[in-house]
């Protein structure tokens, strides 16, 4: 694989880790209408602990899919899907999933979704910390004023906040985000990034990220897989190097950066264009 | 909106007033008797609610209020079981659905024939009525819930019981009280049929015991009080639902 370093002085964050998660030869097929339609053909991904692993690719490549595998919602057609050496059957509790479309129950206010995670048996805790936490996870994705408000009544972009806050404050060990900032605007999209990486550092925490910005999975990922066109295949893989703490923002200005942008780009313009002249 | 309300109730003040002017008129013609008049009816409400009408009320309320107690709970229930359990769903529903068929008011003699003349028939046919309504409500309530919310709350390790009580059941709630919206107005119907077979009281009695006397003011009177009866039930029963969907916009 192909490792780009963004600056000089960029040492690999992830030597010696194990791995977490591995999709051996992994293909799915959807039946619609009588007919069978290969989503993913022949995959093959692992990825290893405290790594943060971005999925790019046309729309319809399949990316959700991996996810929902990962999370043991799908099953594969073909090939096998582990988790730290298990075979993954049946929803996999160790992760925190983020769909595209947002899960949060229209009857719960904000803060109510926020709590749902901590209110449950298998994670039981104090009211009191429960209530420091929630402050704290409300504050972090800039919902304040907004607790008692419910998902009807605040925007696309806030419901992402909410989401991504409710997955973030039981701390799962691994986070699956399909396109969590898709909806924001360029200010808090970069707000958003910042903070997911302190958080994913700080708790170590392993991610697979699917999103269509290009700028978004360099910026963010330590590993980023190009996904091709429908069949989804990854076509190319880049492992990206760079100073910590990343610099969300400056980072995007360093001619390493825009050259491994164009690298990707090239890789994947041939099913992008497909798709626009279709 | 407060504007265009008021504008709205003033034209309408004039409708009413001008619709009860004509009946008053059409009531002193020849055969205004079949008719009555607005004044004859206001009389006669004064005058049955000095002869006991509260109790007629409060039988009917009371017959509507068992029911709705028995039916609707057990409706309910079943309900969430069979949208639970589909084993349970593929023995039953049949089952209901064929039940269901049957005319409600069809039950009426059956329910009198076996349960005499008090009040406990009427009870049964609210009972009856309520149960299907609620049922089929609260079993569409749990098919309609979002599969993806339930794996959402999975995945944050929720127990199967706790998939319910927090996903399931609040978004089947929904359902279940519009299932009440129109089960409210099926159980007055309901004990007013029972009562207008054989009853002694309620409200349902006054309407056949005046039509049997041909009293046409009689009539009036107690499907006016019927109207009202209705109007408050149904109002009720709304005001609840906006307390408790307070999320849905």
């Amino acid at each position: 694989m192909t490792v780009c370093r963004l600056s000089g002085d960029a040492q690999p964050r992830l030597q010696g880790r194990e791995t977490m998660i591995e999709l051996r030869k992994v293909s799915k097929s959807f039946e619609t209408r009588g007919r069978s339609v290969k989503a993913l053909d022949t995959i093959n991904l692992s990825v290893r602990e405290h790594e943060f692993v971005a999925l790019v690719g046309p729309s319809g490549c399949g990316k959700s899919t991996v996810l929902n595998m990962l999370a043991g919602l799908m099953d594969p057609s073909a090939g096998e899907v582990t988790y730290r050496g298990e075979r993954v059957s049946g929803a996999n509790r160790r992760v925190g999933y983020m769909t595209q479309k947002d899960t949060l129950l229209p009857w719960r206010t904000v803060e109510d979704n926020i709590r749902i995670a901590l209110e449950l048996r298998c994670r039981s805790s104090e009211a009191g910390e429960r209530g420091a936490r929630l402050r704290e996870i409300i504050d972090l994705v800039g919902l304040n004023g907004f607790e008692k408000h419910y998902p009807s009544e605040i925007s696309g972009g806030m419901r992402k906040r909410a989401a991504l806050a409710r997955m973030l404050i039981y701390e799962p060990e691994t986070l699956l985000l399909d396109e969590p900032f898709g909806a924001l605007d360029a200010q808090l999209k970069i707000i958003m990034q910042r903070e997911l990486l302190r958080i994913t550092r700080v708790r170590n925490m392993t991610v697979v990220f699917v999103t269509h910005d290009l700028a978004e999975a360099v910026t963010l990922a330590d590993r980023v897989c190009v996904f091709s066109g429908r069949p989804g295949r990854i076509r190319a893989e880049r492992e990206v190097l760079a100073a910590e703490p990343r610099d969300v923002v400056g980072m995007r200005f360093t001619p390493e950066f825009g050259a491994l942008a164009e690298d990707l780009w090239n890789e994947l313009k041939d099913d992008v264009g497909k798709e626009l002249t279709t | 909106m407060a504007a265009a309300l008021k504008d709205v109730w003033i034209p309408r003040a004039v409708l009413l007033a001008l619709a009860l002017a004509s009946w008053e008129w059409a009531g002193h013609s020849a055969n205004g008797e079949w008719i009555s008049r607005p004044s004859a009816i206001v009389i006669r409400l004064g005058e049955m609610i000095g002869a006991g009408l509260h109790i007629d009320i409060a039988v009917t309320l009371g017959e509507i209020s068992a029911g709705l107690a028995i039916g609707g709970p057990a409706g309910v229930l079943l309900g969430l079981w069979l949208g639970r359990s589909p084993l349970a769903a593929g023995l039953l529903s049949p089952v209901v659905v064929a039940l269901n068929s049957i005319p409600f008011v069809a039950l009426a003699p059956l329910m009198i024939m076996w349960f005499g003349l008090g009040v406990l028939p009427k009870i049964v046919l609210v009972a009856l009525v309520t149960f299907f309504i609620m049922f089929f409500n609260a079993y569409s309530g749990v098919l309609a819930v979002d599969r993806d919310l339930i794996d959402g709350l999975w995945l944050m390790g929720a127990a199967p019981d706790e998939a319910f009580r927090k996903v399931v059941l609040p978004g089947a709630a929904a359902w279940i009280m519009s299932g009440l919206k129109s089960a409210v107005p099926y159980a007055l119907i309901g004990a007013t049929v029972g009562e207008m077979m054989l009853a002694r009281r309620g409200i349902g009695h006054l309407v056949t015991q005046a039509a049997s006397q041909f009293d046409m003011t009689g009539v009036y009177a107690a499907l006016f009080v019927l109207m009202v009866l209705g109007i408050v039930l149904s109002e009720a029963v709304a005001l609840t639902e906006a307390r408790l969907l307070r999320w849905r916009k």
